[in-house]
């Protein structure tokens, strides 16, 4: 624990205290900016039968009749302190929506990247070992193939497939251990792609180095090579990008959940899309953006630790590790 | 003098694009595919007799045959002649996307990479704010604030792409202000917006274009899944997602989902492809 680390740490904690408040700020630009205004588009939408008394109520409870700065500012300060507001619809506290609903997403997520981290060793290790006449070309081209399929689709022909044809679930039952599988491996494939695709790259640099040449020169097999020198170095990496993978985790169980017909975030967001519940989706969104800065302070946060070739310098930047600053894939730039 | 000088330049010029023209196979067929989609896109017409909107009722739901290479769906319709005319909305909407994303989020980078200072570190945080916010979540609020329509799912693809773009557009601002032709440039008595323009902005955009490129294919799928959620356009629109959508109630006869989710898949494949070779050729 030098001291240049800890300046870091303190530094990036304080950036991801930053972000994440804009982040709410933001959404709530974005979300108050619905056309026309919840008071008439909801409240007094004859659909869903508010008596005028009701509506008086809740508008005095959501502080609708305020301004907007007020509105925000009010809102954010029960964020702070972990208030997430009450549901327009249902007049519940959204926390306890969201509380509902988690549990059965998160087992989703984690499934999900539990598939995606799997086939994706599966496939970057396998482009060590199978040959190249023996299709490990093929097996390179997979993780562009796996980033062209929508997720909705890998989850409609696992249904069309394993749920119709053999029957080995059943739609109406989506909390089944079988549905549960096939959903996290609908959700896992796409992102299984850009780990693999991480994780070839890295192999392929660290089989370049001399370290590798020498252990080679020394007789040492394919697989001894691999286990004991290239495995390591070039899966640490992987951290970092698994914490980018975050969002895509949950953006893609969105899609998933209503494909496999799960109740979850997803359904929850659908919902509330669909009746302009506000509170509910200003949380969910920035409750995301937490999860997101979170997860990635803690690997910005580990990293260093777990690689000690990686240096910060001065306090502030860290190598890109996954690859040169320009290139496209899953790059940590860190904007100074 | 300058005579000379220009001669060589536009030889220089010609053999690079003979060079770059040579291509593996694969890219050949993906450039082929890319051009087959935008025809489709431009002038649907040329390609189907059937009509995309009325269908025959006696003919619902019949399998792929010559008569009907993708089948019918549940109204009598041609398949193929849906997801045709589907194009142009889902291809023009997914570039309407992209050049949100290229020019938001690339005055953001040029702006931050080139001015460095206070507003490179506010920019920095507009699009770490970005980054932070789940892409499709993102999108998918943007989407419900300005209303359920293809054209609004394309847009709230491109705001949830700037991010990318930005980051990408100042690494590459920052790498070419330190090269020594922008400090010569400098030292001749440039202006900075001369600079700017002359200079650093073909540099960058160099290695923004596989970066459009692959984007094109995401926001395709990204479009389509907010058309599947039934964020797009409603029927009898024929964007892809939304045939899929429609298909996914009838997987019975599960060429309704197959052939238009083919009909992306092969199209991202192709676009991904195109990107890849730009990038290696660059």
């Amino acid at each position: 624990m030098s001291n240049a680390y800890l300046t870091y740490a303190a530094k990036r904690l304080g950036q991801a205290v930053v972000v994440i408040l804009l982040a709410y700020v933001f959404t709530f630009v974005v979300v108050s900016i619905l056309p026309g205004d919840p008071i008439t588009s909801v409240l007094r939408n004859p659909q869903n039968g508010f008596r005028e008394e009701e509506i008086a109520e809740i508008i005095a409870a959501q502080g609708l009749d305020k301004p907007i700065i007020v509105q925000l500012w009010h809102s954010l300060s029960g964020f702070l302190t972990g208030d997430l507001g009450i549901s327009m619809r249902s007049n519940r506290p959204v926390s306890t929506l969201i509380a509902e609903v988690l549990p059965s997403t998160l087992i989703l997520a984690s499934a999900g990247l539990a598939v995606a981290l799997v086939l994706a060793m599966l496939v970057a290790y396998g482009t060590r070992f199978v040959p190249k006449r023996y299709g490990q070309g093929l097996l390179r081209g997979f993780p562009s193939l796996f980033l062209s399929v929508p997720n909705f689709v890998i989850g409609l022909v696992l249904i069309h497939l394993f749920g119709f044809q053999l029957g080995l679930f059943r739609v109406i039952n989506p909390d089944s251990f079988w549905a549960t599988l096939f959903a996290a491996i609908a959700l896992g494939i796409p992102i299984s792609a850009q780990i693999a695709e991480v994780l070839i790259a890295n192999l392929d640099k660290e089989a370049e180095q001399e370290y590798a040449t020498v252990a080679r020169s020394r007789g040492l097999g394919q697989a001894r090579l691999f286990v004991s020198h290239l495995l390591k170095p070039a899966s640490l990496p992987v951290v970092t990008v698994i914490a980018l993978m975050i969002g895509e985790l949950l953006g893609g169980s969105l899609i998933t959940e209503t494909v496999f017909g799960r109740t979850g975030i997803g359904s929850l967001v659908q919902r509330s899309v669909s009746t302009q519940d506000l509170p509910v989706l200003q949380a969910i969104v920035s409750l995301g953006a937490v999860i997101f800065v979170l997860v990635n302070l803690v690997a910005d946060l580990l990293y260093p630790l777990l690689d000690p070739r990686v240096k910060i310098l001065g306090g502030r930047k860290r190598q890109p590790t996954t690859a040169d600053e320009t290139s496209i894939g899953p790059t940590r730039v860190v904007m100074p | 003098m300058t005579f000379v000088a220009n001669s060589t330049l536009s030889r220089g010029s010609r053999s690079g694009w003979a060079e770059a023209l040579r291509m593996p196979p694969i890219v050949a067929l993906s450039f082929l595919i890319t051009a087959t989609i935008i025809a489709w896109s431009i002038a649907p017409q040329l390609f189907t007799t059937y009509s995309p909107v009325v269908g025959v009722p006696a003919d619902k739901l019949l399998g792929p045959s010559a008569a009907h290479w993708f089948g019918t769906d549940h109204l009598g319709r041609d398949l193929y002649a849906r997801v045709v005319y589907g194009t142009a909305s889902s291809v023009s909407s997914a570039l309407v996307a992209v050049v949100i994303g290229v020019l938001a989020g690339g005055l953001i980078g040029l702006l931050a990479g080139f001015l460095g200072g206070w507003v490179d570190v506010v920019l920095a945080r507009l699009v770490d704010v970005l980054l932070s916010i789940p892409k499709f979540l993102l999108a998918v609020i943007v989407v419900t604030a300005i209303g359920f329509e293809t054209i609004n799912a394309a847009i709230a693809t491109g705001v949830s792409a700037v991010a990318i773009f930005a980051r990408v557009t100042r690494a590459e601002v920052i790498k070419t202000r330190q090269a020594t032709f922008v400090e010569a440039a400098f030292l001749s008595g440039g202006s900075r917006w001369y600079i700017l323009w002359r200079h650093i902005l073909p540099n960058a955009s160099r290695s923004v274009l596989p970066l459009a490129v692959l984007q094109f294919g995401e926001s395709i799928l990204v479009i389509a899944s907010l058309a599947f959620l039934g964020y797009g356009d409603p029927p009898p629109a024929s964007d892809w997602g939304l045939l899929i959508s429609i298909g996914k109630d009838y997987l019975k006869w599960p060429w309704l989902v197959y052939a238009p989710a083919f009909i992306t898949i092969v199209t991202v494949l192709s676009v991904n492809r195109i990107s890849r070779w730009l990038r290696k050729t660059d």
